[in-house]
């Protein structure tokens, strides 16, 4: 079981990096991918014990998408190049793929029944790209928290002298 | 014409300068402080500028002296129109004291320079900018990133980003998966209209990062429109990875992410030498410009024949088709044509989102059809013998 556990993390860590490299990923951004692939892959994987493929990969995409904003933000690039990394596990290659190798070979049915399913993955894909991509930027922010504390306390009438973060918006 | 700036030996024009201004320490002390530029044509000096600087975003044309026989033939304004572009990504207005002779004003007021106050006669640096050659700048920001795996909505906003900097108001967008439509104008220029066929081809995520790295440079007003340009001509130029390093990356991707999606360690292992194989060959024809209908359908074979003769070496054990197949195909799915996809059609940009999606569903119809034609063939020409 924790070999199971240790495989899966490996192989999702090391296989994102390797497809970031195929698509010419500055070196600085390798772990970022990694790690967001292995984030998404793992909570796919816990999720999909508990419930059906499509709602796993609705959370996988979701934990997925939510490292990717949060790395972006740190280290000031385009949130594609975690996205990419981070969903390629879990986008349904294989079951598309499947789809069209049954219509070629006339087993109908299957590739029915693969072709539904794989639909069904985008779509939970493309639901919790759009519950993270909504929330608005600021919030991956440390500064927005700290002013949002500092806000709170001086409401409570608690007077702090912090002294805000120079630059707030990049 | 060609203009440059003097940084070492600026005291070799003082005698030049004097023409502009009789008084020799006065001019000592803006040399120090200010910045020289020369303008030169066929070799020889024609016009002399001296600019200097104050903290709240203006400068101040502080001297402009042409050789005396060289006047009148648009030296000046040039300088001028060179000097207002070159300062305006740091600086907003340009100043200029008010002067008897007649000659020197009549020259201000043909420059666009305006009465501020008593002294000075002022001018928006802004305005000197050329509306076609900010349009063309983002337009070709926007090719790169549309080129290389860029989001259409990344498209839009970085190309509004770099019109709105340099002062072009007026700006309409279209984009779609492999076009580029602008229009674009300001109060004084006509609408100047731009269209761009972006092909598809492949994707290389460091020019997204750097582009967008460059766009906010220019929004904050950090690099002028000339720098922007020579900046992203070296971007174009950027190295993609050495090939064996890409195809050992395919090889990893296509054994890890096959073990992933079900395959056993024997398979995700047979599964990386299919990758390697597979990611040369459309390496191969993406070079020598082989169809991509071809490319696909020609990797399927690859895969489908390679996973076969595996299946046939006893010492690897029990092999399953499916666990190789679904490594194999991984470094030629269009992994990232499918996620921006799914991205374009989240954000409701339904045309660019399907157009891409489909180009995705077909390349894996068309390595189905390869694999397919493989196992059709082993099966009743060979006769699952071998």
């Amino acid at each position: 079981m924790i070999i199971k556990i240790i495989a899966n993390l490996a192989c999702s860590f090391i296989g994102t990096i390797a497809y970031a490299v195929m698509f010419q990923v500055p070196r600085r951004f390798y772990i970022g991918c990694g790690i967001t692939g292995s984030v998404g892959w793992m909570m796919y994987k816990f999720a999909s014990v508990y419930c059906s493929v499509a709602a796993a990969s609705f959370v996988g995409t979701v934990c997925a998408v939510l490292v990717a904003r949060m790395l972006t933000v740190r280290l000031k690039c385009p949130i594609t190049i975690f996205m990419i990394s981070g969903i390629i596990t879990l986008v349904p290659g294989a079951g598309i793929y499947f789809t069209a190798y049954y219509l070629v070979t006339n087993q109908f049915a299957m590739a029915a029944a693969k072709g539904i399913g794989a639909i069904k993955v985008a779509f939970g894909i493309v639901l919790g790209i759009v519950c993270i991509v909504s929330v608005p930027r600021e919030v991956f922010q440390k500064e927005y928290w700290v002013e949002r504390k500092i806000a709170k306390q001086q409401k409570n009438g608690k007077r702090n002298p912090v002294n805000l973060p120079g630059e707030r918006h990049r | 014409m060609n203009i440059r700036q003097i940084t070492d030996g600026k005291e070799d024009y003082i005698e030049l300068l004097r023409m502009g201004d009789p008084d020799e320490s006065r001019i000592r002390k803006v040399l120090e402080e200010g910045e020289l530029f020369l303008l030169e044509e066929h070799g020889k000096l024609r016009t002399l500028c001296v600019v200097i600087f104050s903290e709240e975003k203006k400068c101040e044309i502080k001297n402009i002296v042409t050789i005396e026989k060289d006047r009148g033939k648009g030296y000046g304004r040039y300088m001028i129109h060179y000097i207002c572009e070159h300062y305006c990504s740091q600086y907003d207005w340009g100043y200029m004291k008010k002067d008897r002779c007649r000659d020197i004003m009549e020259f201000c007021e043909k420059c666009g320079f305006t009465d501020e106050d008593e002294v000075y006669l002022k001018k928006e640096l802004m305005s000197e900018i050329d509306t076609k050659r900010v349009i063309n700048l983002a337009m070709e920001a926007g090719r790169m990133l549309l080129k290389n795996g860029g989001e259409i909505f990344r498209v839009e906003e970085t190309m509004m980003r770099i019109c709105r900097r340099f002062g072009v108001k007026y700006v309409e967008l279209f984009t779609l998966s492999h076009g580029l439509f602008i229009c674009a104008g300001t109060d004084k220029e006509k609408l100047y209209t731009k269209v761009k066929q972006v092909p598809l081809s492949s994707t290389h995520l460091g020019i997204v990062a750097e582009v967008n790295d460059l766009s906010r440079e220019i929004a904050a007003g950090h690099v002028g429109i000339e720098e922007a340009i020579k900046k992203l001509k070296k971007i174009d130029k950027m190295p993609v990875k050495r090939i064996p390093y890409q195809i050992a990356a395919a090889g990893l991707s296509a054994g890890g992410l096959g073990y992933l999606l079900g395959g056993t360690s024997m398979e995700a292992f047979v599964a990386f030498f299919v990758g390697c194989v597979v990611f040369s060959w459309s390496l191969f024809a993406g070079k020598h410009g082989v169809s991509k209908i071809l490319v696909h359908i020609v990797g399927g074979i690859i895969i489908a024949s390679m996973a076969l003769a595996a299946m046939q070496i006893p010492l690897l054990g029990e092999l399953r088709m499916e666990g190789i197949v679904t490594g194999g195909i991984m470094p030629l799915v269009p992994g990232l044509a499918f996620v921006n996809a799914i991205r374009d059609l989240a954000d409701s940009d339904y045309l660019a989102g399907t157009v891409k999606m489909i180009d995705a569903i077909m390349v894996f119809v068309y390595i189905a059809i390869g694999v397919g034609t493989a196992l059709s063939v082993y099966h009743h020409v060979l006769g699952g013998i071998l």
